[in-house]
């Protein structure tokens, strides 16, 4: 026997562990079926829907989706992107705002060991399901986008509150240190210490979280009617197979997303 | 105060500071989209009330019916936990070969990573809700639907979060592999892979948790689990409504805890 088979041997057997798991993985995928009745009847349907699928595209109504011809502007769906663009924002800045004392809080370089607390409320309000946030808060700002423009905003403190603490915790002591050394008070020393240092970092995050809200703002107005995006549209669109509107939304969200993204990534390349 | 002599006479001008421009364009744009936001009547005690509905039993039922309900969970529960790991599951698997296209560092020429990348982008901008509704069309409300749409939402964020990670890998045993006359997949499997492999599989936790966190949702479009409990119980039943959510609530918090362990671990 050859040097290289004796060590060839000596290899670990990896393979019968990645083997264990491999089975157990798919042992879980088919018991994750087994809730889903799949039958030779709804097999059949799938190529009828997808002809379906294929006429809603191309028969987009597009008097709909501008919101011209037999439709007011604001019946039309560019009109709900457009809406949708506006909670989007406006959350992403209220919470932009809301998240900045929440990082002070949760920042080990500006409250020490205390800032257990806030990491701990940050992580409460990120796992915190957007859905069931609008559902509260309607009741108190009723079935409009305020109420998803309140949500956003809360939401968005768990993720900007802990990236925006990151930030501050990688913080350059140094300008600080010759502030104070030049004999700065302590608002001179956040506006010309902290601020020049942070805020191309802060306003990165946020445009990046603006992504985010985005794509939950054209969904989150399915709690009801009148509560702004795309929500009360395609709830309206789950209750039958509507594949002109579905086909008429996907295309004005995936346009939008795109836009903004575009947008977003540019500034944030202009920040960095 | 825009001009500064120095005791040496030297002359210091202040630059024009730009976040001036920055909070005018932000104001703008504020109002323009204020015109999109409406709301009339806003009763704050109203929230009040419905916390106290959703988080404390109905007048009629003690705490014990309170919690009582929260077993009675468990199979909408057990559903909701098969389509997010079916979903995780196959997304991510179909997703590594989509990544290996995606990865200009494996595939040299730009006429197959761009547009497969655009591809991705498309399929990312689509709310997993809306991905579960075209499940919904074609196969109905059962499981199947969430599985073929957070399959979808699941592929397009892994496929994305994978290609990157792999434009990030040392090259340098791949190109060793290659000289050695290994074609592209070999030199993939037994350079690339054993580097990113504790990258994928904590990508892997993530995307099970964003797919349990967007069952939440899926009630609203008529798909079973945790999700339909939630929906189905607005406006009757609120108490029903706040068990539900306590319960999303702690499985979310356990796996989010669950997958920071593990892949810090991992990392």
């Amino acid at each position: 026997m050859s040097k290289l088979e004796n060590v060839l041997k000596k290899e670990p057997r990896r393979w019968i562990m990645n083997l264990v798991f491999a089975i157990a993985m798919i042992l879980a995928l088919i018991y994750s079926f087994s809730g889903s009745s799949i039958n030779i009847l709804r097999l059949q349907t799938v190529g009828i829907q997808f002809k379906l699928m294929l006429r809603g595209f191309s028969e987009i109504n597009w008097n709909f989706l501008i919101g011209t011809g037999l439709y007011d502007f604001d019946e039309g769906i560019i009109y709900l992107a457009l809406q949708t663009l506006s909670i989007a924002f406006t959350g992403t800045l209220i919470g932009s705002v809301l998240a900045i004392p929440f990082a002070f809080l949760s920042s080990k370089k500006i409250v020490g060991k205390f800032s257990k607390i806030g990491i701990t409320l940050i992580t409460f309000i990120r796992v915190f399901p957007e859905i069931i946030l609008v559902l509260i808060l309607v009741k108190g700002f009723g079935m409009t986008p305020l109420a998803c423009v309140i949500t956003i905003g809360l939401h968005s403190i768990g993720m900007l509150g802990k990236m925006f603490s990151e930030v501050i915790d990688n913080m350059d002591d140094g300008p600080i240190e010759a502030l104070d050394a030049v004999g700065a008070n302590t608002w001179q020393k956040i506006r010309y210490g902290i601020f020049p240092q942070i805020i191309p970092d802060l306003s990165s995050i946020a445009l990046y979280r603006l992504d985010i809200n985005v794509r939950s703002a054209s969904i989150l107005g399915i709690v009801g009617t009148t509560a702004g995006g795309f929500g009360a549209i395609l709830s309206l669109a789950a209750l039958f197979v509507d594949w002109r509107t579905l086909a008429a939304v996907l295309v004005v969200i995936v346009v939008l997303v795109l836009t903004v993204d575009a947008i977003s990534s540019y500034l944030r390349r202009k920040l960095v | 105060m825009r001009k500064y002599t120095t005791s040496s006479g030297k002359v210091i001008i202040k630059p024009f500071n730009k976040i001036w421009i920055v909070l005018a364009v932000l104001i703008v744009l504020l109002v323009i989209f204020d015109q999109f936001i409406y709301s009339y009547q806003i009763t704050l005690s109203e929230i009040g009330v419905i916390l106290k509905k959703m988080f404390t039993p109905d007048t009629n039922d003690t705490w014990g019916d309170y919690f009582s309900y929260i077993f009675t969970l468990k199979d909408p529960l057990v559903l909701t936990l098969q389509m997010s790991f079916a979903g995780s599951l196959i997304g991510s698997v179909l997703a590594v070969p989509v990544a290996f296209m995606a990865s200009s560092n494996i595939m040299k020429s730009k006429w197959i990573y761009v547009p497969v990348r655009t591809l991705l982008n498309l399929i990312r901008t689509i709310p997993a809700m809306v991905l579960v509704l075209i499940g919904v069309y074609f196969v109905g409300t059962g499981v199947l639907s969430g599985i073929i749409g957070l399959s979808l939402f699941s592929f397009g964020i892994m496929a994305k979060m994978l290609f990157e990670a792999i434009e990030t890998v040392d090259m340098n045993p791949y190109e060793a592999l290659e000289s050695t006359g290994a074609n592209k997949i070999q030199a993939f499997k037994y350079a690339v892979v054993p580097q990113i492999m504790p990258t994928y599989v904590s990508y892997l936790i993530y995307i099970f948790e964003l797919n349990i966190r967007a069952s939440a949702i899926l009630g609203f479009v008529g798909v079973e689990g945790i999700g339909k409990s939630i929906s189905d119980n607005i406006p009757a039943n609120y108490d029903h409504v706040g068990a539900a959510v306590m319960l999303l609530f702690v499985l979310i918090l356990t796996i989010q805890m669950l997958s920071t362990h593990l892949r810090g671990r991992l990392q």
